[in-house]
């Protein structure tokens, strides 16, 4: 009788579940695709925070006012900062209320019965949800940077902002997975939702760009998750450069393995509990 | 027992069991609370970094927030069914109310109260109370700009829901078109200009909501009270034309979308 070498063993289970994350992966993408009155819809919501928060930053750049920061305002406005840091925001799906429908309701349980990992499978859906939603969302955004008239940035440039904002957009899904999972100990996921959101304001550059903020602030911005979500590719939009490129690669890749391996010990940590005291 | 008796019964019976999980109640109220703080906060910050946007400087900001959360907490504590009404109506729920002789809107309406405005409801307060500088008589006004603003809000609520009789898709439809002028409103008045000004005074009547209550605590004239009255009167009268027509349609049983 012939023997498997273990390592074969270990790259056909490494195989089998690649395969199911990108099946899983497919599904997500499908099915918000599917549903493209919702992505419509989107896409008219993306148009309108645009044209109020355009209108905003336009009328402070407009009044340009002596001794404030509005000296350290770029000089084509923050249009496309906004664009690129709302299109990152919108693209991610609530994975947070699915966790918490499903954490809470006990419609986990029949997934604990197969043999695929529960939160690898529904994060690799998530990440095809916001997949479609990006493309749909980044073709509504170049339609409206078209429509207005500015000047296009560099295809490097273009490119460049594109990574990041797909690897800030995934860094978000993994924050809201984090929020997701605390229903495992709250009964609504809400406040941790709101606490969330506000930090994704304040330290990730979605009310205002984290350069302008003061030193403390900035560098207390920058060593979080938050900017890496947001900022670095709103800042790449802003001001492309190779070196901040990489700066900022390395830092969301950083942070995806960091909120990953957080999220995999809050779901150990949920489960025990869940499966020792019930929902 | 009348129509204002029926109300109060059954708004009163909403907020009791928003109050049933206790824990519950205080972490959602909390929440809001903090997250209402945070965006005060950050507008604190951008004041102190560029002075004022349109002629507006914090206290102004701090008006309009303070009166957007109050409205919006009283809006949603004491007739939280407007939230999720175009859901209720698609689901056939309205079939209920139809069979009792009591007035169905002011049912619907008082069918839900949601826990997490009895934040919007404090903040507010709190910071008409402490950072919108208001004397007696701006007090009374910020009271009324409150109570118009709420029937405008309730009002979209209600005109944005019915469309559940007529719309399949109403349901997200009506919850976008809310979170729109919710987001329309909670920016300084002057900022709009061209179309979206249009727009936020008539398709979403953000404009009414908030800017021009705001307005009539700002620069209280004979005028200004005029404009936010009427339009809010004016919208409260569509909102029960399109409720009525709506509800007579359904009473046919005309299905959405055929």
């Amino acid at each position: 009788m012939r023997s498997t070498p273990p390592w074969t063993a270990d790259l056909s289970s490494v195989a089998h579940t690649a395969a199911a994350l990108a099946a899983a992966y497919r599904v997500g993408l499908a099915s918000a695709l599917a549903a493209w009155p919702v992505l419509l819809g989107r896409a008219v919501f993306y148009g309108v925070c645009l044209t109020i928060l355009g209108a905003f930053w336009g009328k402070v750049a407009a009044e340009h006012l002596p001794g404030t920061l509005a000296a350290r305002l770029p000089a084509g406005g923050l249009g496309r900062y906004v664009g690129v840091t709302e299109l990152i925001t919108l693209s991610v799906t609530t994975i947070q209320l699915r966790l918490e429908d499903e954490l809470r309701s006990g419609a986990l349980e029949p997934h604990l019965l197969r043999p695929k990992h529960y939160l690898a499978q529904t994060l690799a859906g998530e990440a095809g949800g916001m997949s479609a939603r990006f493309a749909v969302l980044g073709a509504a955004g170049l339609a409206l940077l078209a429509a207005t008239g500015g000047p296009w940035p560099s295809v490097s440039a273009l490119a460049g902002v594109v990574v990041l904002a797909v690897l800030g957009a995934f860094v978000g899904v993994l924050l809201f997975t984090l929020v997701g999972l605390t229903a495992f100990w709250l009964r609504r996921v809400l406040p941790a939702l709101l606490i969330t959101q506000k930090l994704i304001f304040l330290l990730g550059g979605l009310f205002a760009p984290i350069a302008l903020y003061p030193p403390w602030l900035h560098a207390i911005a920058v060593a979080t998750p938050f900017a890496a979500h947001i900022a670095f590719a709103g800042e790449a939009m802003l001001a492309p450069s190779w070196t901040q490129f990489a700066r900022a690669l390395a830092a969301q890749l950083a942070w995806i393995a960091v909120l990953g391996a957080l999220a995999a010990l809050m779901w150990r940590a949920g489960l025990a509990k869940t499966l020792r005291e019930g929902v | 027992m009348g129509a204002l008796s029926t109300y109060r019964a059954q708004a009163a019976l909403a907020i009791r069991t928003s109050f049933s999980d206790r824990t519950n109640f205080v972490l959602l109220v909390l929440g809001m609370a903090v997250n209402n703080g945070f965006w005060l906060i950050l507008w604190f910050l951008f004041f102190t970094g560029f002075r004022q946007v349109g002629g507006w400087r914090m206290g102004d900001l701090a008006r309009l927030l303070g009166i957007l959360y109050t409205l919006f907490g009283v809006a949603t504590v004491f007739a939280g069914g407007y939230r999720d009404m175009a859901g209720a109506i698609l689901r056939g729920e309205i079939d209920a109310l139809l069979t009792q002789p009591k007035p169905v809107l002011a049912r619907m309406l008082a069918r839900e109260s949601i826990a997490s405005a009895w934040g919007d409801l404090s903040t507010g307060v709190l910071i008409l109370a402490v950072s919108a500088r208001l004397d007696l008589a701006g007090a009374a006004l910020a009271v009324a700009a409150v109570a118009i603003g709420a029937v405008a809000w309730l009002s979209a609520g209600v005109i944005f829901s019915s469309l559940a009789f007529w719309v399949a898709g109403a349901r997200s439809l009506s919850r976008d078109l809310m979170d729109f002028t919710l987001m329309f409103a909670s920016y300084p008045g002057p900022i709009y200009g061209g179309w979206a000004k249009v727009a936020a005074f008539t398709v979403l009547p953000a404009g009414f909501v908030a800017i021009a209550p705001v307005d009539l605590v700002r620069r209280p004239s004979l005028e200004a009270a005029g404009i936010a009255v009427g339009a809010a009167a004016a919208y409260a009268a569509l909102a029960l034309a399109v409720f009525s027509l709506g509800l007579r349609r359904y009473r046919r049983g005309a299905s959405p979308g055929s």
